[in-house]
């Protein structure tokens, strides 16, 4: 892949897996992961509202686990799988948390949505009939300043439950 | 009917599940350059010039552009045009921008924006309000430290005083609230031919665009701005901040720029809420009528005065909001300090007042010995009664909100028992009101345009931005309803100043009722053109037919039809257009200098309630919110869902403005200007809240509706503080009602109290 930004710095060649697939990019060993996604690979799904760990915005997987980009350097993840919002659809088929997003009303301005999908996904893996609480615990490092949470705590549930009949 | 009050999922939520909506921030390109401001290096000083030497060495820098390169007036501001894009000699607060570098990479802006050095001579710092009226404070601007003053005088409010049979009298001091939208500024802008193409995100393009062709000196239409997805706003984004730093080195360069501040940045540079100080004495006869409210307000303008006046003449006008007060006297001041400006924010003033009116009411409630939902009852404005600004009002539907509220919450059976020793339960009521629009003889107005495209797809067109409320899907709710064609296949063309009609801005709960009203005229001209063809057509008269989709039917007669595009065909063959544009233009009145009263201040006014429950824990003062239920009479939901999640949104950040946001202000300085320290409601921190929809038809509104945005935020507050001060038994006069200030109230009454922590 060239380089669309051909003044940043280099020196590492970084190999991951992304969204299932072998990527390789050359890298400064000093920048972020979440750099590298959106402004090396172009994978602009992932965003930043604050850079510092406290928004959320930014959540990707990484062997499964959300972690805020922002705060994982580019390096660490060589050799390992990260999944991007822009990992979650099957082909053209929205992801059941996708779905439930766009039915419960759950995206207003649609920036905390990337995020908040990936830390979810996280969460119904591990729990996949989770409590209103347990909903409110997994999706705690995720902000959003439009929703008042109220929809996203039910499009959670929602396919949660749809997930669940589909299984049965 | 087939679009209207239906909760139809909204056009642009596809591409924000699956990551590809492009917002500011992530249109990228080849060649394309970074752009980063150089800022203040205090917050009040003389500036004697820029040592750029170092600046320039940094490998990468292109340009770095200053109030020389440009050539217009080098001025912006919504109201007073007062605020320098690039300031002359003298920096009025820490986000005043001095230059602008332009490099390869956003690294090396960032490093050469750092080298520079900004020659200056400190001035003395006008911190607060108290400074900004001392005996020899500086003049922030040649008229002064005054920005603007606003009254209401009706009645004799002195006499009433006197002679009522119980006065209160209170002291309320509200902070500076940040709109923490999640989606920093950021854009990118490009020369195309001879036109300054800029991708960033505001509230009213066709007002950026006039503000930016004035600063820069070009000719209107040589400037074009197109909104990108926009991840919030709530008001946060209405002054001007990175256009015309974009347009500029895109104009000068010739290349593509882009741009993006850092949450810092944003925090330090934009507006926030304006900081008031309210003393609110309020007057009643011995059965709770009330009688009189004197009001006193002072607001921070900060260093410019960005939307000041408006939000002023706003806290004024709403000053006894949705209550009969037959005598009023209320003196609002507005003053700058060298603070960060303030203006536009969801619910502007009328959001201030709400929590002195209902903190005022609930003081005359203890004064009285009565409960203060009696008094609420007693005192609310009925349909026909006048405001305080004498205008009438047809739909005053405060205790219909008041009673859904109620109901809902089950308030009869509400408990009343503390689940631990150390933590007390608590119930607070508020009432609002809120008048929609610019109002106050502004020219307020919203162009739509709605036609069928060549390939017979129905299109509305509408400058009104999105950002985030859902007004591009309502608007294709309107646009189809007429013709029977379902929103989602309504194609929206918006916010585009070289594309799309003016609709004004993207704010004070306008553009349900104005961007609405224009796009129902306009579907309704091309809906009778698409009639009056096919009338021709099919040999009845224009009133007996209907589209329905795809096909024009007889409504009394189903054997008659004709499809769709047979009858758009036969209305072009008669040169009928298809394409109409329409305006909504009302007229409203402003105020009067002598006594601040108008027959009709605002176009239409919003009423709503609250209930909120607390716990407020005694030993530490923490404050839990364990249910809020909003109800808002918007007199018909267009799309009920996104109503509720206006609602619901509005509740959070009224919680948030309530509890915890504090924009923390030291001589000059933003204390707290991260995500790390600048606290918003988390999913922790919000219960689920229950929004119910009270709906009176409007009478101006497109079919009945009068817009959301606004009054869910400022319902929240007062109920959440009343709920407190139930909790506590003792009154919550400052906001936020953080734990600390909770516990210093607490031991102020109890001044044996432990300390807490000891």
């Amino acid at each position: 892949m060239s380089d669309p930004n051909p003044t940043r710095g280099h020196g590492f060649a970084l190999r991951f897996t992304l969204n299932g697939s072998a990527t390789s990019v050359e890298v400064d060993p000093r920048e972020t992961l979440f750099d590298t996604l959106r402004e090396r690979l172009r994978l602009t799904g992932t965003k930043g509202a604050c850079l510092e760990g406290e928004c959320g915005s930014c959540t990707v997987l990484l062997d499964g686990a959300p972690v805020t980009s922002c705060l994982v350097m580019a390096p660490q993840v060589d050799g390992r799988s990260v999944v991007t919002v822009e990992g979650l659809a099957e082909g053209a088929r929205l992801s059941a948390l996708q779905a439930a997003f766009v039915r419960a009303g759950a995206v207003q301005c649609g920036y905390c949505t990337p995020g908040l999908l990936v830390a979810a996904t996280a969460l119904l893996r591990d729990n996949p009939r989770p409590t209103v609480d347990e909903v409110r615990r997994g999706l705690a490092g995720n902000l959003c300043r439009c929703t008042g949470y109220t929809k996203i705590i039910d499009a959670v549930l929602d396919a949660a439950r749809v997930t669940a009949e589909e299984k049965a | 009917m087939i679009n209207i009050g239906r909760s139809v999922t909204r056009g642009d939520v596809q591409g924000k599940v699956t990551g590809e909506t492009r917002y500011g921030g992530d249109l990228m390109g080849p060649e394309v350059l970074t752009a980063t401001v150089i800022r203040a290096p205090h917050p009040h000083a003389r500036v004697l010039g820029l040592d750029l030497d170092a600046a320039r060495a940094v490998p990468g820098v292109v340009a770095i552009l200053g109030r020389e390169d440009i050539g217009g007036s080098n001025r912006h501001g919504l109201i007073k045009r007062d605020h320098p894009v690039f300031c002359d000699d003298r920096v009025r607060y820490l986000g005043d921008a001095v230059g602008v570098v332009v490099a390869t990479s956003i690294e090396a802006a960032r490093a050469a924006r750092d080298a520079v050095v900004v020659l200056h001579e400190p001035l003395p710092i006008v911190a607060t309000m108290a400074d900004a009226v001392a005996e020899g404070a500086p003049s922030l601007h040649e008229f002064g430290n005054v920005l603007a003053t606003q009254l209401i005088r009706k009645g004799d409010a002195e006499r009433a005083l006197s002679e009522a049979d119980a006065v209160v009298t209170c002291v309320f001091k509200m902070q500076g609230v940040d709109h923490a939208f999640l989606d920093i500024e950021a854009g990118y802008a490009e020369m195309v031919d001879d036109v300054i193409t800029i991708h960033a995100s505001g509230q009213w393009v066709h007002e950026e665009q006039r503000l930016i062709a004035l600063a820069l000196g070009v000719p209107l239409e040589r400037v074009r701005l197109v909104q990108p997805p926009t991840g919030g706003a709530f008001g946060g984004r209405e002054d001007i901040s990175i256009q015309i730093y974009l347009g500029l080195a895109a104009l000068k360069l010739g290349r593509p720029v882009r741009m993006q501040y850092t949450r810092e940045e944003s925090m330090v540079a934009r507006h926030k809420r304006h900081p008031m100080e309210v003393e609110y004495t309020l007057g009643a006869m011995a059965d709770g009528t009330f009688t009189a409210a004197k009001v006193l307000i002072r607001s921070d303008e900060g260093a410019y005065a960005s939307t000041g006046p408006a939000v002023l003449r706003k806290a004024v006008s709403h000053c006894t909001g949705p209550y009969r007060v037959p005598n009023v006297t209320a003196d609002g001041v507005a003053l700058f300090t060298n603070n960060c400006p303030t203006g536009a924010m969801r619910g502007f003033g009328a959001c201030q007042l709400a929590i002195a009116y209902e903190g005022a009411v609930l003081a005359m409630a203890r004064r009285l010995g009565v409960d203060v939902v009696a008094l609420k009852r007693k005192n609310l404005l009925r349909d026909g009664e006048q405001l305080t600004t004498t205008q009438v009002v047809p739909v005053a539907s405060g205790l219909d909100c008041l009673d859904a509220a109620l109901t809902r919450f089950g308030w009869e059976g509400r408990r009343t028992d503390a689940p631990a020793p150390h933590l007390r339960r608590g119930y607070g009521v508020s009432t609002i009101c809120f008048g929609v629009g610019y109002g106050d003889g502004y020219p307020d107005a919203s162009r739509g345009r709605v036609r069928f495209a060549e390939d017979g797809v129905l299109e509305v067109y509408s400058g009104g931005v999105e950002v985030g409320q859902g007004l591009h899907s309502l608007l294709a709710q309107i646009a189809g309803e007429d013709f029977g064609i379902a929103s989602s296949e309504v194609r929206v063309i918006a916010s585009d100043t070289h594309a799309t009609p003016e609709s004004g801005s993207s704010s004070a709960t306008r553009q349900t009722v104005f961007s609405g009203n224009a796009v129902k005229l306009a579907a309704g001209e091309v809906h009778r053109q698409v009639l009056d063809a096919a009338a021709v057509m099919l040999g009845l008269h224009w009133e007996d037919l209907a589209v329905r989709g795809d096909r024009v039917v007889g409504l009394h007669d189903g054997g008659v039809s004709a499809t769709l595009s047979s009858v758009l065909r036969a209305a072009r063959e008669r040169g009928f257009a298809l394409d109409a544009t329409s305006v909504y233009k009302p007229r409203t009145v402003a105020p009067t200098d002598e006594t601040g009263r108008s027959p009709r201040a605002f176009l239409t006014y919003m009423f709503g309630s609250h209930v909120a429950e607390v716990l407020v824990d005694i030993e530490t003062g923490e404050v839990r919110v364990q249910r809020i239920v909003a109800a808002h009479d918007l007199g018909k939901a267009i799309n009920p869902r996104e109503v509720a999640g206006q609602i619901e949104g509005g509740v959070a950040q009224g919680l948030g403005m309530a509890l915890m946001e504090e924009v923390v202000t030291r001589q000059g300085r933003i204390a707290n200007a991260s995500f790390t320290d600048y606290i918003i409601p988390t999913i922790l921190d919000v219960p689920t809240i229950e929004a119910v929809i009270v709906e009176r038809p409007d009478l101006e509104g497109p079919y009945g509706a009068r817009g959301i945005g606004e009054p869910p935020l400022i319902g929240a507050v007062p109920a959440i503080l009343a709920a407190i001060s139930d909790a506590i038994g003792l009154p919550v006069h400052e906001t936020p009602a953080t734990a600390e200030r909770v516990w210093r109230i607490l031991r102020s009454a109890s001044p044996t109290a432990p300390l807490s922590g000891s």
